[in-house]
């Protein structure tokens, strides 16, 4: 048998004064783990329970810890170097599982792998390797946050220096066991280091972020049901997040598990713009929250830790949650925060409250009449869905009032006729609810989905296609709260159902595809508008794209708020898609289409031309459709 | 006398839309009929003002408690000087600010209702009047004893020559005047107005604004602005602007109309230059009277616009201001 | 202070205008209804002075059994409560008639002020609270942008013509109708709407009331008006479109 190393030096004897010693400190250190430890999970078990949270179905929970957690998959995928080097200290410590008891039991003379022995050596070689690997991941990472500091990290953490070090010390301590040769003073000195390095490191767990070691585990578990899903509110007395006693298990599970990585600030367009907002400070703020004030108090979350500014400056886009490794939901806690503040009446802004008087009186968000839609149908000769048809083409706002949109309707519905499609356009449509759900406006949103959800059952509406990725979203997913929608899809799933049948217009214009949030991250459609866009040139990636997309800045309701502070959103993106060279820019939403038609032409003469993915596939039609 | 036309003044003058009111009158009865009505403290040149016009009299309403406008004030002496031209079957006013305030208590003292804001005057009479802001209109029929208390709206009647061939009385001389006093006590007139002030020039209000001339991409470059200025100023309007000329810092912030920016409803907005995107028509679709300029003729501004003009501004702006500045001689 | 705020609800702004049979009045059958804005602003400034001064804000309004929505909607914006004048006939009244059935529900209350809009969307009249005033005795002023509570009653600022304003002084109680747009308006919230549940909403049938019925005025038809709202596009030179656009600015859209 091939033995790479010598055999680990292992204590053969201990006195009664040492086992007296080793229970003692054990003692002392779960005594202080549980003294931090306690509080917390206590703070944890005893809110609210979440309204809507399913175990089952199970599997999608399963496969997300074992890719996540076992593989570190997201760690590494994201952050390759850091997460290389995180993924070798993880999988060391599981590896070490069996070393740490066995280390435990010795001193009581319960060892029960053999460092002679065959199974021992191998065993004790196996976490050897991890060993070293473990040993040099830390000390990349302490590298990354001491001497390289990179700012989503944010301030130094003397903790997490401490615990690095320690980690340091006990793969270095089990490694030096394998070089003592003689029994004797060394090995008993080395045994205690590394025990006492071992209860250290357990006392600080609670303590510091490496909490996450307990909790992540349960936190991606539990996390892994769906993306950005807004639970729906319990009882009358719930407004959404307005204090801690509205706080629930999975929010504070989640807001002592963050391991401050930065990777959700990192990928912010907000916070890349110089606004307030930073999904980690937010997370943090929850947990500074918890810590003072507790999970049944009155006081405010939008206050001392965490601003109301800060909260509604968020887009919606999902990057934070996606990112994060540990299975934070940052979406449904921003949505939260803002339920607690719009549903009872503390968010005080003219615009916001603009729109939401827009649509209490009115049919869509733009205070538009609806007269302006009647003409818009009639002039285009539009069909009318009257259920014989197969498909509802739902036109949404922007669709229906904006007149680029509408242009962006037209040439899908040539598209449509020219593959022959059975469909209709409805007499009347009322906005689907998205912005005012993303704002927090619940009050507003189920008038909306109730309304919709019997207007279409009463036009006997079975199929829905629509320009727009946020109608696609709240149609499926937010009305499911009240109702059963119909199904739906976005008119890229549909068009590259019919791919073939469509035009190809090679003219090798280079086309740029900007992958709309809530068609990317929040519905994982990447490929169908490539292959639609594919039909009219030659595509390049932008720097970030599919799952990385960053976002055009109109979403969660943002699009209908006044001025932004800072760099725009808009511009920072549209910037990056002309600096791919590319002579098109193919937008598959219409909110997207609209930020970057002003982002575009604020950079003057010379840019790209700013198409919709059903515009591109029309260009190829012949004329007389 | 069937009918006693109320006058009002502006300035020490009887405002133009008194004499509409006239012209309105006479569906009702013949000139001579006419008895206008003036009111205030010292009514005489008013008066006079009222006697070369083809009225049947002239009824100066004077108490020093006129001298300003109250509605206590004016319902009172009205009242009085109704009951004591008992012959009265019509009371005229011009639909303005001031008769809101007060002619509905007046007919309400007199168990009568006022038909206000009058566009029309039919055999019968049946009076017309719009409903649901304008999309329909409604005809009105007064019933019972007692006078009809009728408001007429400004420009509703007839145009402008109408008016002015009013001042060519045939042949007859100047209206006699009377002289009506009201028995008024200050305890009476409960309201105690200020005089009249304007907001401080300095603040942008577009929101406030009658009229907004607004600028868009077309105007090219900040130093076309004036052009847009001269326009303005002769329409006495507000100057606006779309989103990107406010970018471009060619106009502060403030000036900015559109879905980021304010929410107008003047009476009269011009769109010049402007294409029509629907953030900036969610900011102005309001507005009652919306006129574009704009050289593509496909621009959307054109659909929500009551009047366009398909053209290169650079030439048609200036024109417009010309005749505007011509039309207010 | 205790405040009365009269509202009316009136057809949705994008009504479809379909005449009824009789020609008397629109189809109401597929109407959605609305809070007549104008009121809504009378409400926010009742609002806004009860949570300066403390007090009362009762909503009042007349009609039949769908009122209940606006009023409901009245009371989760923060009305205290409510009295709903049920009344299915409204349209046979004429403005003093209505008047008069307001009247009788608000004597009783002895309210320090009465707030109503400016005029209604549908019928927009503008007479309602002016003739309130008269029937209850009180003082009144009206095109009310902003009230200020002063230790002899009211001061308030009144919007005049071509852009001016005038403040006037008054005595409580008194009786004023609210011009559009002096206020932000606030929005439904959720809560808002929980809460109104527990708040008293009295509905007094308009028989019970006594108030006199029988019209001076009646609406006797309704027509389509000829000119409907279409883009003019005016051609010709600059100088000759210029020409044109000014003479319809003058005559034809009165806004010169």
């Amino acid at each position: 048998m091939m033995t790479l190393l010598p055999i680990l030096g292992e204590p053969r004897h201990f006195a009664l004064w040492e086992r007296g010693l080793f229970v003692g400190l054990v003692a002392a250190s779960v005594y202080g783990f549980w003294r931090r430890f306690g509080p917390i999970l206590g703070n944890i078990l005893q809110s609210k329970k979440d309204p809507d949270f399913r175990l089952f179905p199970i599997g999608k929970r399963v496969w997300d810890f074992a890719w996540e957690v076992l593989l570190q998959a997201k760690v590494i995928r994201e952050r390759p170097l850091a997460g290389v080097a995180h993924a070798l200290v993880f999988w060391a410590f599981c590896a070490f599982a069996l070393v740490t008891l066995n280390h435990c039991a010795v001193i009581f003379g319960l060892g029960f792998l053999d460092p002679a022995g065959r199974a021992g050596r191998l065993y004790f070689d196996f976490a050897a390797v991890f060993a070293i690997g473990c040993a040099a991941g830390i000390v990349v990472l302490f590298v990354r946050r001491f001497l390289v500091r990179p700012k989503w990290l944010g301030e130094l953490s003397w903790g997490s220096g401490l615990v690095a070090l320690l980690i340091f010390a006990l793969m270095s301590t089990y490694l030096a066991a394998f070089f003592v040769t003689e029994p004797g003073s060394a090995v008993q000195a080395l045994w205690w280091a590394h025990t006492l390095t071992l209860l250290a490191f357990l006392l600080l767990i609670p303590h510091t972020k490496h909490l996450h070691l307990v909790l992540s585990p349960f936190t991606v578990f539990f996390s892994r049901g769906e993306f950005a899903h807004i639970p729906p509110l319990s009882g009358d007395e719930d407004f959404g997040l307005v204090a801690g006693r509205d706080l629930t298990r999975l929010v504070n599970l989640q807001a002592y598990s963050c391991v401050e990585c930065g990777r959700c600030m990192e990928h912010c367009p907000a916070n890349a713009t110089g606004k307030q907002l930073n999904p980690k400070e937010i997370i943090l703020g929850l947990r500074g929250y918890l810590n003072e004030f507790g999970p049944r108090s009155e006081e405010l979350l939008l206050g001392k830790y965490n601003t109301q500014e800060a909260a509604f400056e968020c887009t919606t886009c999902g990057a934070c949650e996606f990112q994060c490794p540990v299975g934070i939901e940052h979406v449904p806690i921003l949505v939260g925060l803002r339920r607690g503040a719009v549903n009872t009446g503390t968010w005080e802004n003219d615009y916001g409250a603009k729109l939401f008087l827009a649509l209490e009186r009115g049919s869509n968000s733009l205070g538009m009449s609806t007269t302006e839609r009647d003409k818009f149908l009639e002039k285009h000769e539009l069909p009318i869905f009257d259920g014989t048809q197969e498909y509802c083409l739902w036109l949404g706002c922007i669709g229906a009032y904006d007149p680029r949109g509408r242009e962006i309707v037209l040439a899908l519905v040539r598209v449509m006729r020219h593959l022959g499609a059975s469909f209709g356009v409805l007499r009347k449509e009322k906005c689907t609810g998205d912005p005012v759900r993303r704002l927090g406006n619940d009050l507003l949103f189920q008038q909306l989905a109730e309304a919709n959800l019997e207007a279409l059952a009463q036009n006997r509406v079975k199929k829905i296609i629509t320009i727009c990725p946020h109608c696609v979203r709240t149609i499926q997913e937010d009305w499911k709260e009240f109702g059963t929608p119909p199904e739906v899809e976005h008119h890229s799933e549909f068009l590259a159902r019919f791919a073939s049948q469509l035009p190809s217009v090679q003219n090798q214009e280079k086309i740029v595809f900007h992958d709309p949030c809530y068609l990317g991250r929040y519905r994982n459609v990447y490929d169908e508008p490539r292959q639609i866009a594919a039909l009219a040139g030659d595509l390049v990636e932008a720097p970030r794209s599919r799952e990385r997309s960053f976002c055009c800045g109109a979403g969660g309701g943002l699009a209908f708020l006044g001025e932004e502070k800072g760099d725009r959103v808009s511009q920072v993106r549209a910037a990056e898609l002309v600096a791919t060279g590319a002579g098109v820019v193919a937008a598959a939403c219409p909110f997207c289409n609209t930020m970057f038609r002003d982002a575009l032409a604020a950079r003057g003469e010379g840019v790209p031309e700013l198409l919709d993915i059903a515009q591109l596939v029309a260009r190829g039609l012949p004329e007389e459709q | 006398m069937s009918v006693l036309l109320v006058l009002e003044e502006s300035g020490g003058k009887i405002k133009r839309a008194s004499w509409e009111a006239l012209v309105a009158a006479s569906k009702l009865g013949p000139a001579q009929d006419v008895s206008a009505v003036v009111i205030g403290a010292q009514t005489e040149a008013l008066a006079a003002e009222a006697a070369a016009k083809p009225v049947g009299k002239v009824v100066r309403v004077e108490h020093p408690l006129l001298a300003l406008y109250t509605a206590d004030g004016f319902s009172i002496a009205l009242h009085q000087l109704i009951q004591n031209q008992s012959s009265t079957k019509w009371v005229v006013f011009p639909h303005t600010y001031q008769v809101r305030d007060y002619a509905p208590a007046l007919a309400c003292r007199m168990g009568q209702v006022l038909i206000g804001d009058v566009t029309g005057i039919e055999d019968g009479p049946i009076f017309t009047r719009q409903l649901l802001q304008g999309r329909l209109n409604g005809s009105y029929r007064h019933s019972g004893n007692g006078p009809c208390f009728v408001s007429v709206q400004a420009g509703a009647f007839r145009p402008d020559s109408n008016i002015d061939a009013l001042d060519a009385n045939p042949g007859a001389g100047p209206a006699p005047i009377e002289v009506f006093a009201p028995m008024l006590e200050a305890a009476q007139i409960r309201t105690k107005p200020s005089e009249p002030f304007r907001e401080s020039a300095q603040a942008v209000d577009l929101g406030s604004a009658q009229r907004i001339v607004s600028v868009g991409r077309g105007i090219k470059g900040a130093e076309n602005l004036p052009l847009i200025e001269a326009l303005a100023g002769a329409l006495g309007a507000e100057l606006a602007a779309s989103r990107p000329i406010c970018d471009n810092g060619w106009l502060p912030m403030e000036r900015q109309v559109g879905s980021s920016g304010q929410t107008v409803a003047p009476k009269l907005y011009l769109a010049v230059g402007i294409s029509g995107a629907i953030q900036h028509l969610v900011g102005m679709k309001g507005s009652q009277c919306i006129v574009a300029i704009n050289k593509d003729p496909d621009a959307p501004i054109f659909e929500v616009a009551d009047y366009g003009i398909v053209g290169d501004l650079f030439d048609v702006v200036p024109a417009l201001t010309e005749a505007v500045k011509a039309a207010k001689q | 202070m205790k405040i009365v705020v009269a509202i009316k609800q009136v057809p949705d702004r994008d009504a479809p205008v379909r005449i009824a049979a009789n020609a008397k009045w629109i189809e109401e059958r597929e109407l959605q209804w609305a809070m007549n804005e104008p009121d809504a602003y009378a409400l926010e400034e009742a609002l806004q002075l009860k949570e300066k001064h403390g007090g009362e804000v009762i909503v009042l309004s007349a009609g039949p059994e769908r009122v209940g929505s606006t009023i409901r909607e009245a009371l989760a914006k923060g009305a205290d409560r409510a009295i709903h004048i049920v009344c299915d006939d409204l349209g046979s009244r004429d403005a003093l008639g209505v008047a008069r059935l307001l009247a009788e529900a608000i004597r009783p209350e002895n309210p320090d002020l009465v707030l109503t809009g400016l005029q209604s969307e549908d019928l927009g009249l503008g007479q309602t609270g002016v003739i309130l005033a008269e029937l209850l005795g009180l003082p009144h002023a009206t095109l009310i942008l902003h009230v200020e509570k002063t230790d002899a009653g009211l001061k308030v600022k009144r919007e005049l013509e071509e852009g001016w304003f005038q403040s006037i002084e008054m005595p409580l109680p008194a009786v004023l109708t609210m011009q559009s747009g002096g206020n932000k308006l606030r929005y439904a919230t959720l809560m808002g709407i929980k809460r109104a549940k527990t708040k008293e909403l009295r509905a007094v049938n308009a028989a019970e009331l006594g108030a006199e019925a029988a019209p001076v005025v009646t609406l006797e038809q309704i027509a389509v008006p000829k000119k409907q709202k279409s883009t003019q596009i005016l051609g010709g030179s600059a100088k000759e479109a210029a020409a044109a656009l000014v003479e319809k600015l003058k005559t034809e859209a009165r806004v010169l």
